[in-house]
């Protein structure tokens, strides 16, 4: 009996050892073994990431790691990764993330041709991000709480006692943070800081933009300032929806243009592959994946939305490109300022 | 919770342990002081005068507001819950006791997160303060209520007889003999609640209500590793700390010592009458809102889900990684205490004591915070292991080390040292004597410590999400992702196999620990 359970006490240390010896090693041996794997930092939403890395592979066989993240905090890990950095591919929300890394260096210049394919505007003035997909930012309202005409002229109107409990926002979201910017921009520091000290005292703060849609949809609170797609989203989910979208005109800040971005990184092993996926993003097969998944309009030069989104010709937004956006690092700043964060 | 007296110690043979032992002891000490060094360095990088900017602002008196404000509701909610609780099953003769004592531990099956995100689905009223209070306290009280009632069943019924032939009537007993003597239990049973509701991160960040350890990660989440997320760490690190120290505190104090055994005997039982009534109303509420909304509302989103996609492979998967991310962290586990346990029994010293000392240590830094510490020093100074499991793994040591010491310590102490000397006059080498002699010995006990660290490791979040390497998601981080959007049919198969692997054995083995006596 001794004997048996003194053999089997070696037998399960023994295996014990191997078995934590196997699993320490063995992760990190498999993602090296494949010659040709990327790894893609999302801070895109996950289903964006996936099926863009799912589609990737099918057509080019190699494969994609997707870390999913906040856009702001992968940018920062990127920085902080330096030359070490196991990411090929950055795909953010937003365009400051990438602004940021590619002033610092960062990134690595795209193809030509990959930019040559999108606007301009939307591709940054040093070449080392593009802009993937366009969105605007609206406020989504529940007719049982409130109707349209009721909704003020300008976004800078919801900084108001008169939406006590009535206004929901995200203070965490990249896009809230570009809008904030975009005040600034348009109106000042003072101004900026106005609207947000009043949200803050007035709104209702939400973990994410989904949460603050749907809260919108139950009737928790009669309107939030979120980014179109989500809407869409939320619609394909449930089929129906109650809540609508309400689209500010003349220029406001409300009605802000922002792009999701994409930028090879510099610290890349496998910079050819990388520069082939970004490729693959500005591609037409791409951007159908990627806007077929999330209800963002297309950036590629001459393609519309297939998801029955208002035409982009028809928005009215201001003034505000990606480029005067910058790092939108004065909005982390102010939000800190008036205790947001 | 680990037994303090041992009383019998043997006297030491051997004054210095073999590198073997010390070697485990001094990393896991230099581990568990990384948190500090996190701390410390990030505001030497800031400078202190800007540390102490971040930190003295309105944003973070709120969090100190909320987290203090949780802490205090959930620790007392907690007490009153336990305390009567344990009374109602113990002394009294309410019909149905024993079915009672195992549907009320219920709760123990469902890790926080998972009950916390079922209270928000149902309705958005449960986010917030008030919610967080409720459906904290609804899966804490056990933790409360098992120890004190283990405690009233053991306690000798004289004292409270004599009390009652000196005069005093049922409340006065209650208060000046019985409460007095469960204080002990009563006492470690909030601190440890206390201390949870400190760490606690997943359940609070589907609640939405910002403490400091939500706020460590939106800071996470804003800009990877910062000065800001590290300086609310140092808050909170001051705050575990404390309650550490007033944990060791009490913990020496306070002990009734009971002369001579007395004739082993229970209490009598308190007739209810009228009151029974009321009395199993009172379980039948505790017992809905505890476990009958929390699992009804998972077996609806369940029904509701399983109609949409239902993606096999995916939950797969998840279940695979959990699995192997468990048993690696239990394995490790393993290794690391039994050397520490060897320590503590068999030698004196310096080092000793701090083994002694280091469970207590280990099990008071919030999770989050050595995630943060680990992902910062493994980029900077140990870049292998970035990003790999192993650095996950070692997380889950020092997490969870402190489940695995109670046991082993426990089993080392029975395992005599004069065996193994016995067995080396004989002619075999230390390593071989300890494998064939004391191993054998301790073997119930190293299944039992494997055990506890696996089911816990398996509901593991926060040091999950930080530290996992890309692309590996766990049972846990699915169902937490997936609330965050809101998706709550899609969470449900994932929080349902959380339960069923880990969940249910937790229960099984909790109850069986404090109820079948």
């Amino acid at each position: 009996m001794m004997l048996r359970n003194t053999q089997l006490a070696t037998f399960l240390l023994r295996s014990l050892s191997i078995a934590t010896l196997g699993l320490t090693l063995l992760a990190p041996a498999a993602y090296a073994a494949d010659p040709v794997t990327l790894t893609l930092y999302n801070g895109q939403h996950k289903e964006v990431g996936d099926n863009l890395a799912a589609a990737f592979e099918a057509k080019t066989g190699i494969h994609v790691n997707v870390r999913k993240g906040s856009s702001n905090q992968l940018a920062s890990q990127i920085m902080e990764e330096g030359d070490r950095s196991p990411a090929d591919v950055f795909y953010a929300e937003e365009s400051p993330p990438l602004n940021s890394l590619g002033e610092q260096g960062f990134l690595a210049k795209a193809d030509d041709s990959t930019l040559q394919a999108l606007p301009k505007e939307y591709v940054a003035a040093n070449g080392t991000w593009i802009g993937v997909t366009a969105r605007t930012r609206v406020v989504a309202f529940n007719p049982k709480k409130i109707s349209e005409d009721q909704l003020p002229k300008s976004v800078l109107d919801f900084a108001d006692p008169q939406w006590q409990g009535k206004i929901g926002f995200v203070p965490t979201s990249g896009a809230f943070q570009e809008q904030a910017v975009a005040i600034i921009k348009l109106h000042g520091r003072d101004a900026a800081e106005e609207w947000l000290t009043g949200l803050r005292a007035f709104g209702k703060t939400y973990t994410n933009n989904m949460v603050a849609l749907k809260a919108v949809e139950n009737g928790e609170v009669a309107a939030v300032l979120v980014n179109n797609y989500y809407w869409f989203a939320l619609q394909r989910e449930k089929g129906q929806l109650d809540s609508k979208l309400h689209y500010f005109t003349d220029g406001d800040a409300g009605g802000l243009i922002t792009v999701s971005s994409a930028g090879v990184i510099k610290a890349s092993k496998h910079p050819k592959e990388a520069q082939q996926l970004l490729a693959y993003m500005a591609s037409e097969e791409g951007q159908r994946v990627i806007t077929n998944t999330t209800a963002e309009y297309p950036m590629r030069k001459g393609m519309v939305s297939e998801r029955g989104l208002k035409p982009f010709e028809e928005l009215q937004p201001p003034k505000v490109t990606p480029a005067d956006l910058g790092n939108a690092e004065e909005a982390l700043d102010l939000e800190r300022d008036v205790g947001l964060l | 919770m680990l037994s303090a007296a041992q009383p019998a110690r043997f006297t030491p043979t051997r004054k210095k342990p073999s590198i073997w032992l010390l070697l485990p002891v001094l990393l896991l000490v230099g581990l568990s002081l990384l948190p500090l060094l996190y701390v410390g360095t990030k505001a030497w990088q800031a400078g202190w005068s800007e540390a102490l900017h971040l930190l003295w602002r309105p944003y973070v008196f709120g969090l100190m507001r909320n987290t203090l404000l949780l802490m205090v509701g959930v620790t007392l909610t907690c007490a009153l819950v336990g305390l009567s609780l344990a009374w109602l099953l113990e002394r009294s003769n309410l019909a149905g006791r024993r079915l009672w004592g195992v549907v009320l531990c219920l709760p123990f099956a469902v890790p926080a997160f998972v009950s916390s995100f079922t209270w928000v689905s149902l309705s958005a009223s449960f986010e917030g303060l008030g919610g967080a209070i409720l459906v904290m306290s609804l899966s804490k009280y056990p933790l409360i209520f098992l120890p004190v009632a283990a405690t009233l069943r053991n306690l000798d019924p004289a004292l409270e007889e004599s009390a009652r032939t000196l005069g005093q009537n049922r409340w006065g007993v209650f208060f000046k003999i019985t409460l007095p003597l469960l204080w002990p239990s009563l006492l470690a049973g909030s601190l440890l609640i206390a201390l949870h509701m400190l760490v606690e991160f997943g359940a609070l960040s589907i609640i939405g209500l910002q403490t400091f350890t939500t706020a460590i990660y939106q800071q996470f989440e804003l800009e990877f590793s910062n000065a800001n997320a590290a300086m609310l760490s140092a808050v909170l690190l001051v705050m575990c700390l404390s309650l550490l120290w007033l944990e060791l505190k009490v913990r020496g104090k306070g002990r009734h010592i009971r002369i001579g055994q007395g004739a082993a005997r229970h209490a009598e039982q308190v007739n209810l009458g009228k009151w029974s009534l009321p009395g199993q109303l009172y379980c039948l509420a505790l017992a809905v809102i505890g476990s009958g909304i929390p699992l009804g509302m998972l077996a609806y989103w369940l029904i509701k889900g399983s109609s949409a996609a239902f993606p096999l492979a995916e939950i797969g998967e998840a279940l695979f990684s959990s699995l192997s991310l468990a048993l690696g962290g239990a394995a490790l586990c393993l290794v690391l205490a039994v050397p520490v346990g060897l320590l503590v029994v068999r030698y004196k010293g310096p080092l000793a004591i701090w083994a002694e000392r280091l469970p207590y240590l280990l099990h008071a830094l919030p999770g989050l915070v050595i995630a943060l510490a680990l992902v910062y020093f493994a980029l900077h100074y140990v870049p292998a292991l970035y990003q790999t499991s192993a650095l996950l793994l070692i997380a889950y040591a020092l997490l969870f080390l402190p489940l695995a010491q109670a046991p082993i310590r426990t089993a080392l102490n029975k395992a005599a040292p004069q065996l193994e000397e016995a067995a080396r006059t004989l002619g075999a080498t230390s390593f071989t004597a300890f494998c064939r002699v004391t191993l054998p010995i301790i073997f119930p006990a190293l299944g039992a410590a494997f055990a506890l660290v696996f089911l816990d490791a398996m509901k593991e979040l926060t040091a999950t999400l930080l530290l996992s390497p890309t692309g590996l998601n766990t049972l846990a981080t699915q169902v937490w992702s997936h609330t965050s959007n809101i998706e709550f049919a899609a969470a449900a198969p994932y929080a349902a196999l959380l339960i069923l692997v880990s969940g249910l054995p937790v229960y099984l083995l909790t109850t069986r620990m404090y109820l079948s006596r």
